[in-house]
């Protein structure tokens, strides 16, 4: 579960998120989307902890948190088996619970619940963005998150890199019945991932309701976004 | 007024004020960095949280790899004081001192604080680029969303092996040193060997040595700790990894120079 209530950041003087409340049961995926600067990726970064808030309450299930980053963020000087073994090995209250066996059990599983198998040894710059992206997945859910968020993970893939990186994050919501929240620009990975969306512009709430609803509602602003017109409430900053 | 206000922001006084504070900023803000990582990074080390592995291959990262060029600078420095001094000494009669006065300058300046620039270029430089890369490319917000304390993993590894390392690196550095002002002095004087490493012997002091060990100690500790921290600090991308190496160099030249005075003043007068 992830609860949001009020939430406020501000960078400067910049209000980047205001008064943003929202909640994701478990198991449930939220996608959260909006114009590039609109926020999306600061809620992520206050949910796990990179940024500050400056008010309001989050509230996520005990557990580990989560997070695929938009360039996949892999340790560039380890090997894919490190990689997804990093948490394990480096944090004090796992490194000691897993022997070398269990740790090579662990990176098989973990790649072949994402599609990838005898990769172990290459390291990131040997495999492509999807793989790339898909081998991030395996590192984020080695520790068994309750909750997972995803910061634009089609983003710079082809269609079909797209669409198979959608389904490996309805797979992960299916196995691991985390809470996740997938912020994204794509109508595709809302329809195909999101069971909520929540639109912001201008750091606020301008929509919030089911895929479907999104699509079906009058909302000026959720039909501004679905046929990517210029004319709307939403102006772009170079306006 | 504020026309006058107006007319104040577009004057160059304006400018070059604006230019001085934004300097004046951004030196106290890395300078508190440095000072909060350093206590960080003692705070793990004495919490005992050092992962040897990884000190390890950073040392050889610093002993080895930095050995062939801190020898080569080293040994250049005291061949050329001895090729300016040998012959000139021995003329006015002090050749019993042309030895003394090289492995005193060696061993007490230019072993050390050429080894600090050597290490500041070769290892500092790519500390710097290598964690300000990984800053730009979120592989540092990775390792804090996985769990693990990025000063325990990235700095502490680093710090210790600089640390550790700089004084085997000084000592050999400095034994070659004195060595090549020894050969050097032969050749451009009269000098024999044994009068050169006997004057060695005669005005070298043990206290001199621990001297020269202390600064190697504490050189390597902030080398590390200065240039990991300009690279935690770096924002933006490619630009910002340059201007983090930059600073990591410049930082650590103007305090390796202002730590020597401090240690000249603090065991020498």
């Amino acid at each position: 579960m992830i609860k949001v209530e009020n939430l406020v950041k501000k960078f400067d003087d910049k209000t980047v998120l205001n008064d943003i409340s929202f909640e994701v049961k478990d198991g449930e995926t939220l996608a959260v989307v909006g114009f590039s600067g609109s926020g999306k990726s600061t809620i992520l970064k206050i949910i796990c902890g990179l940024l500050e808030k400056d008010s309001g309450t989050i509230k996520t299930s005990e557990g580990d948190i989560a997070m695929v980053f938009q360039y996949s963020a892999l340790f560039d000087s380890l090997t894919v088996h490190d990689n997804i073994i990093f948490a394990l090995t480096e944090r004090k209250d796992l490194r000691k619970l897993y022997s070398s066996q269990d740790l090579d059990n662990i990176v098989r599983e973990k790649l072949k619940l994402v599609g990838l198998e005898e990769i172990e040894d290459k390291f990131p710059s040997e495999l492509s963005g999807g793989m790339q992206k898909r081998v991030s997945f395996a590192r984020a859910i080695v520790t068994n998150p309750k909750t997972i968020l995803y910061d634009e993970p089609t983003a710079g893939l082809d269609p079909i890199s797209s669409t198979l990186i959608e389904d490996y994050i309805v797979r992960l919501k299916d196995e691991t019945h985390a809470s996740s929240i997938v912020v994204t620009h794509q109508m595709s990975t809302i329809q195909r991932t999101a069971d909520k969306v929540l639109m912001l512009y201008n750091g606020k709430s301008v929509f919030q309701g089911t895929p479907q609803e999104m699509c079906e509602q009058g909302n000026e602003y959720t039909k501004q976004f679905i046929t990517a017109s210029l004319n709307g409430p939403m102006k772009l900053l170079t306006e | 007024m504020e026309q006058i206000r107006a007319y104040f922001k577009q004057s160059a006084t304006y400018q070059l004020l604006q230019i001085l504070a934004d300097q004046l900023d951004d030196f106290f803000t890395t300078f508190g960095e440095i000072a909060i990582r350093g206590l960080m990074v003692l705070k793990c080390i004495f919490a005992g949280q050092i992962n040897l592995k990884e000190v390890i291959e950073q040392s050889a990262r610093f002993g080895v790899s930095s050995l062939p060029i801190t020898i080569s600078i080293v040994s250049m420095t005291s061949i050329i004081v001895a090729m300016q001094v040998a012959g000139e000494m021995v003329k006015q009669g002090g050749g019993n001192y042309v030895g003394l006065l090289v492995a005193m300058l060696t061993v007490r300046e230019t072993g050390i604080i050429m080894s600090g620039f050597a290490i500041i270029s070769m290892i500092g430089s790519s500390l710097a680029s290598e964690i300000a890369t990984m800053k730009v490319t979120e592989q540092i917000d990775a390792i804090r969303v996985l769990g693990v304390n990025p000063i325990r993993y990235l700095f502490v590894p680093r710090v210790l092996a600089g640390t550790l390392m700089m004084p085997p690196v000084m000592i050999v550095a400095s034994t070659f040193g004195i060595i090549g002002g020894g050969i050097a002095s032969t050749l451009v004087s009269e000098l024999s060997y044994k009068a050169y490493f006997s004057s060695v012997w005669s005005g070298l002091y043990i206290y001199d040595i621990k001297v020269a060990i202390a600064k190697a100690f504490t050189y390597g500790f902030v080398i590390a700790l200065i240039s990991c921290t300009c690279g935690y600090i770096a924002k933006g991308g490619a630009k910002g990894v340059g201007i983090a190496t930059t600073k990591a160099v410049v930082w650590s030249f103007v305090a390796i120079v202002i730590l020597d005075l401090i240690f000249s003043i603090a065991f020498f007068f």
